[in-house]
This record gives C-alpha cells, structure tokens and sequence, in this order.
C-alpha cells in the first residue's frame, strides 16, 4: 500500500516536474492548429461556420464551460504571483520568515497551476477552432502578430516561474534575495501582459474599431486598443488580487477545520486571516474599476449599456448585488470574529460599532438589491400608481445604489481600521487629535456621499456620471489615504494591552472564508455571462452575427445553473491541486496519514512548510 | 414540466444534499463540500426566481415585397420592426412613460415630415432633440440616437420606411408612404428620400 502511494507521489511529481511540456505542448498545438482555420471548407468548397456536438450539450455550452474555467484558473495563476511577492516583500521588509514561508507554498501550487490552466487553455483553442471556425478565422486574421507576441510572453513567463521557484532556496542569502525579489517582480509583469493581450481579443468582439488598411501590425495593434480594452484590464487585474487573497483564505480555512494540533490551528488561522485581508484590500476599489467599465461601455455604445442596466440583463444586477452584498458581510463578520475571538476582552468594547456596522450593511444591502422595476399583474400596477413602485421608484435607481455602494465601502474599510487598532492603546500626545481628524474625515465622507447620491436624483444623468460618482469615488480614497498612513504611525508607538491570540476562531470563521471564496467565483461567472450576453446576437458586436442555433442568451436561471456547475468545477479543481501540492510534502518527511497522529507536532504546515510553530521575527 | 421547473428541483436536490451531509457526515472536506452546496443550489434558486427574460436574436425577416399591397401592410411589418429587430422601444415610448430614456413619439408621425424623420433615423445627429422638461434651458438628450442604417441595427431602406408608416399610423395620419417606393432585390434602387427642404431647423418638444 504505502509502496503504491509512493509510486503515485512519485508519478505525480514527475508530471509536476514536466510542466514545462505541458504549457509547451498546449502553445505548439495551439500554433499547429492555427493553419485549419484556412482548411475549415467541406468538401463543396464552402467554408464551415459552426461545428456542433450535440451530445454532449451543444458547442456553446462546451465552451461556456471550458472558458469558464480557464478564465477562472487563469485568474488563480495571475492573481496568485500578486498575492506572493506582496507576502514575500512583507516578509523580506519585517523579517518576519512566516510571511516568506507563505509566499514560497503559494508559489509551488503555481506550477502545478499553471500545467492545468495552460492544458484548459489548449482545449479552448482546439474547440474553438473546430466549433466556431469562421469566427476564428476572422480574429485570427486581425490578431494573428499578438497571437506570436502572446506565445513568447508564455515562454518568458514559464522561464521566470521556473527560476522563481526553483531558486528559491538558493537565492535567499542577502545578495540574491534582491534577485529574487526581481524575479518575482518579473512574473507579475509577464503575467499582466498575458492577461491583457487575450483581453484585446475578448474586448474586441465587444467594442470593435474600425479598422483601416495597413501593415498585420498596426491593423492588430488598432484592434488591440479598443474602448473597452483598458477598462477590463484594470477590472481584472484587481479582480485577480481578490480572487487569489480570498482562494488562500478558503484553503486557510478548511485546513483550519480539519487540522488537530494547536500550531497548525495557529498558523491557518493567521494565514486565513492575511487571505482575508488581501481579499478585501483589493476589493474596496474594485467596485469603481467595474464602474469605469460600464462607463466606457455606455460611451462605446448606448444600447449595449442599455441591454446590461436596462435591458434582459438588469436582473442580473440584482444578484451581482446579492452576491457582493453578501462578500462584504462574509469578509466584515470575518474581522468582527477575528475582533471577538483573538483579543481577549475586545468584544464587550466592540459589540456595539459591530453592531452599527452590521445594520447600515444589511440597510445598504436591501437598498442595492431592489430592482427599479417589478413584474406586476394589471391590477398590482393600477394600486402603484404605473409600473414603478414609489418606494422602489426611489431606492432601485442608479444614484441609490451608487451611494450605498460608497456606504459599504466606507464600513469594511473601518471594520479592518477598527480591527487594527483593537487590543493596542496610542501612547503618542497627538493621539486625541489624530482620532478627531479621523473620525472628523469619516464623517464628512459619509455625509458627503449620501448628499451627493440625493443630489444625483435632481440633475441630468450625465452630470451624477461624469461629476458626482466622481466626486464620490475621490472622498472614499481620500478617506483611505488619509486615515491608513495615520493609523500606522499612531499605531508605531501605541502599547499592546492585548495580545492578539490566534487559533481561537470558531469554525464558523473557516466557513466564512469557504464563502467568500464561492462568492467571488460566483460573481467572475456572473459577470462573464453579462460581458459576453451584453453582445446579444453578435460574434463581434456590429460586425460579425452569430447565426448559429445557440444565438440566443438563455434566461438568468438557466445561466445561474451553468454559473453554480463551473463554481463547483473550479472549486474541485482547485482542491486537487492543493491536494496534490501537499501530498508532495507529505512523502518528502515520510509522514503518511498514518504516522501523523504518533508525531508530537502533527504532519508539517503546507503553508509554513515547517512543523514548528510560525517564526515572528 | 417547464425547464425553470426542472432546474428548481435540482437546485432543491442539491440544496437538500447539502444539509444532509452536513448534517450526517463528520469528514471536514466533505462538509464543505456539502456547505458549497448549499450556497450555489440557493445561488441557483434565487436566480431562477427572479423574471425569466432571454434574449432572443431578431429574426433576419425576410422583406417580402410580394406580400405588402397596402400602405398598412406597411405600417404592419413597421410595427413588428419598431419592437423588434429596430430596437426603438428600448429607449423610446408611446404616449409618456418615466421609464423612457428619449422623446415620446405619440403623434410624432403627426408632427413631423416623412422626410425629417428619415432623415433623423439616419443622420441623427443633423439636428438635434432637446429636452424641455427639465427647468431652465432646454439640454440635450442624454442618450444619443444611433444610425439606424448601420450596424449593429442595420435598418434596410425598405425597413425604415415601414417604420415611418407605423408612426404615421399610429399617430392617426394619413400614411404617405408607398409599397411602390419599396426596393424590389435586384433592381435599381429607387430614389433616395430626401429631407424636406421646409422641414423645421430646430425641434421643439411639445412638452
């Protein structure tokens, strides 16, 4: 028995070991393949449009599914290098060698990672070569010099990955951990040209240019710099920091459940919490790089803004709320227990802010989540007074949600400050004044954005969108940029009155983690099936019409369905790579399931990578 | 059984496993799994309980000169396209709705020239609507009109002069287009509408 498990580790890291081959062989099928776009003729010499296969849920589903997962391991694989170098610079800056240990760990699953998300990303291309022939043919006509420009991006990406992890070690005496650190700098770099050159191609079937005559290179590059383009590039690039902060806080927290020892509660429970916190800290401007987004897209045209806000799609938006409403009361009740359960003595002092802070979040909620419209009989809409409620007439427009958006932003971000300061007493003499200036600013910020969401009912449209979310995006960093640098410098000299005890969180707290994780992937699935349905009919919106039988964009419950399936696909995914990564350290010591329970320290931290309990400096 | 009814009673089953697992099983893994579950089945049903809408591509309707005789078959085919494939009552209405985003066009066929309305489906920005509902001076419509002869609307000529007839129709005037002005595939085609010369400069809204 244990012989086989051996050859299995062994099979395994063999295949890990041969990452390379995979991510190799996914780009030269992918190059081979590029010639079949010319042969997709049938025998009449008419070209091919659609390939389906019916019996396994038709062409469009098989590549919703596909696509889908790609997009969200890619995500995983690009936001994960981010999340890594930020824990290691934390670590090589503070000394603190749990934060490098955390960095290393996260930085091995990228291998494995980046195998499977290279071998989705060969299946994509393979079915939509064969399945949307035309289509491919057309963006390949346009794209083909990025299509070259994206394969050499792969190989240095590859050659960066390798040398980060597998110089890890040796690169950590002082001279090269500068080195290292580069490198790692190196990774995050290829890694966002990787994400934005595909993004030129999906963007560009959403807002299509004009495009002149010219050389490959300038009608590609044309193409490339489309309106929509830099827009989705910043999204995602957050939306990949919060996915990666929050898929490290899940796995923190079903370790945390099913870990025995104390050191091991210690440190998942620590490492939930920086997932957590990287979670969050991307996802408080997120919100207002959507915001640029839907903006460019009403410039870009109309009736696609329309269609999203207005049109088939606005219940949609309905449950982006729901979802992002329920992420902000996963992550703040996260810091609420964090409060409660590891400084002692904090909750009595804390009870009632959380408390304010709950029922303004659960207010803003109920504000955000209600639809400017209801489907109402004859009758229902002859005792409203017409098709719009008086109550949700006010509450279910833009200005409303905006504003509480804003609202909920301010909160989660004081729900860290608070977490932050809980347990330490400020020492400076300034102290008083700075908590006057700060709670001065969160005041006026406050009133400043809800003064400027009722003003936002009396003026036309265009000003509450080109001035007033503005105005109302400035206060909110002005608030963060104001009171983060002043709480950490009155944070340097304060006195700890009580230490911050971890591995005391309820296992509640685990499952808070796990939820926010689901979320996140529920709101990128959501979010996609809007991007890609706001195009209604169209390949290439204006340009190219989709003629196929799957023209149509399904019904939100039919889409929710598809939505949950690819969550719990990549979930799955996910925790076979995890569980993979770790097998590999399991074998390495020679503990087996079996010999865990007889070891005083338990079976090594994945994360710590060391059976003794986490260093602080 | 409808297929929302269908994919209610999977959301349900998985829901209902979801519990039972957390309810029976004691292996951690497991009962996240079965906590996952139950978040994406009630993801699913919350989603499936809210209005079912998709969306539908127009059909690529066949102009079929041969079945229009009337200027009301006209006005007919204008009335499918004003709603459909036109997509004009996406922004517009009939009579006043706070919904709309544009100029409410009860009458308008009424109040305007064939030719201006033309010509404003197709060079909308020659003249530009103001709106007179706001206080003080007039501003521009927020939303912009787009060219309903390009893409991604693509109205044909024969198209938009169908509509022209529905708004002449419903706005209880006399319909002044003509199925002989319709341009029959293959033929050359008939002489471009032109604006009328004595049409107004500037539209005020009767508002």
């Amino acid at each position: 028995m244990l012989h086989r498990s051996r050859s299995l580790l062994t099979l395994i890291s063999k295949m890990t070991g041969r990452t390379w081959w995979i991510a190799a062989f996914a780009m030269l099928a992918g190059l081979a393949g590029m010639p079949v776009f010319s042969w997709a003729q049938d025998v009449t010499g008419v070209a091919t449009a659609y390939r389906d296969i019916p019996q396994l849920g038709g062409s469009r589903n098989i590549i919703w599914v596909i696509a889908q997962l790609h997009l969200l391991l890619a995500g995983f694989v690009l936001g994960v290098p981010i999340f890594a170098w930020v824990c290691e610079i934390v670590g090589w800056k503070s000394g603190e060698k749990r934060y490098d240990k955390l960095a290393k760990e996260f930085t091995k699953l990228l291998t494995s990672a980046y195998a499977t998300t290279a071998l989705f990303g060969g299946i994509l291309l393979f079915l939509l070569i064969g399945l949307y022939p035309k289509l491919m043919g057309y963006l390949t006509d346009i794209f083909f010099p990025s299509f070259v420009v994206y394969c050499l991006l792969f190989l240095l990406e590859t050659v960066t990955l390798y040398l980060y992890w597998y110089g890890w070690d040796a690169m950590q005496t002082r001279t090269m951990k500068g080195f290292h650190l580069f490198l790692g700098f190196l990774l995050n770099v290829f890694a966002f040209f990787i994400m934005i050159v595909p993004n030129s191609w999906a963007t560009f079937q959403a807002s299509p240019v004009v495009l002149s005559e010219g050389s490959d290179i300038a009608r590609a590059w044309a193409a490339t710099w489309n309106p929509t383009w830099w827009p989705v590039n910043v999204h995602r690039l957050i939306a990949n920091v919060v996915l990666g902060g929050f898929i490290c806080g899940a796995y923190a927290g079903v370790r945390y459940l099913s870990v025995s020892t104390s050191e091991e509660r210690d440190h998942y429970d620590w490492m939930g919490y920086v997932g957590n916190f990287i979670g969050v800290f991307g996802m408080l401007p997120l919100p207002f790089a959507g915001y640029w987004l839907m903006r460019e897209v009403y410039q870009y045209n109309q009736q696609m803004g329309i269609t999203l806000m207005g049109g088939f799609l606005s219940w949609l938006f309905i449950l982006q709320a729901m979802l992002i409403g329920v992420l902000f009361l996963g992550a703040n009740y996260y810091f609420w227990l964090g409060i409660t359960y590891r400084i002692p003595g904090a909750e009595a002092k804390y009870r009632a802010p959380i408390m304010t802070m709950l029922v303004i979040l659960l207010l803003c909620l109920g504000v955000w989540m209600t639809p400017h419209s209801l489907v109402a009989s004859l009758e229902e809409a002859r005792k409203m007074g017409g098709t719009h409620h008086p109550l949700l007439g006010v509450f279910g427009v833009m200005s409303a949600k905006m504003t509480v958006a804003n609202l909920m932003i301010l909160v989660t971000f004081m729900s860290f400050i608070m977490y932050w300061r809980a347990g330490k007493q400020e020492t400076a003499t300034w102290a008083k004044v700075a908590r006057a200036i700060m709670g001065a600013v969160l005041v006026i910020a406050a009133l400043a954005v809800i003064v400027l969401g009722v003003w936002g009912y009396f003026v036309p449209a265009i000003i509450r969108i080109n001035y007033f979310s503005v105005a109302a995006v400035s206060f909110e960093m002005f608030v963060m940029l104001t009171i983060t640098p002043l709480t950490a410098v009155l944070l340097k000299s304060a006195r700890t009155t009580t230490e911050m005890v971890w591995g005391r969180m309820p296992p509640r707290a685990g499952y808070a983690l796990v939820l926010n994780a689901v979320m996140v992937i529920l709101l990128m699935t959501l979010m996609g099936y809007a991007r890609s349905s706001s195009r209604v009919h169209w390949h290439i919106y204006g340009v190219m019409r989709d003629s196929s039988q799957y023209a149509f964009s399904p019904a939100l419950g039919y889409a929710a369905a598809f939505m949950a399936l690819n969550t719990f696909l990549f979930c799955l995914l996910v925790a076979f790579i995890f569980w993979v990564a770790t097998m590999g350290d399991k074998a390495k010591t020679g503990h087996g399931e079996v010999s865990k329970g007889k070891l005083p320290q338990g079976m090594p931290a994945m994360a710590g990578g060391s059976p003794h309990h986490p260093e602080r400096g | 059984m409808s297929e929302v009814v269908k994919l209610q009673l999977i959301g349900l089953s998985v829901v209902g496993m979801g519990i039972l697992i957390l309810l029976f099983i004691r292996a951690q893994f497991a009962r996240v799994i079965g906590f996952v579950a139950i978040v994406l089945g009630l993801f699913s049903l919350v989603a499936l309980a809210v209005p079912q809408m998709a969306s539908l591509p127009p059909a690529e309707e066949k102009f079929d000169i041969a079945t229009v005789k009337t200027p009301t078959d006209m006005a007919a085919i204008g009335q499918k396209i004003f709603f459909s494939k036109g997509q004009c009552a996406l922004c517009h209405s009939i009579g006043p709705s706070e919904a709309a985003r544009c100029p409410d066009l009860k009458g308008i066929g009424a109040k305007l020239s064939r030719e201006f309305i033309f010509e404003s489906l197709t060079q909308p920005q020659a003249y530009i609507y103001l709106d007179y509902r706001h206080e003080g001076l007039p501003k521009e419509y927020p939303a912009r009109m787009p060219y309903i002869n390009k893409n991604p609307i693509g109205l044909t000529r024969n198209e938009i002069l169908s509509v022209i007839a529905f708004l002449q129709q419903m706005s209880g005037e006399p319909i002044s287009v003509s199925p002989s002005e319709l341009e029959v595939p293959g033929q050359a085609p008939a002489a471009p509408v032109k604006a009328a010369e004595s049409a107004p400069v500037t539209v005020a809204q009767a508002h």
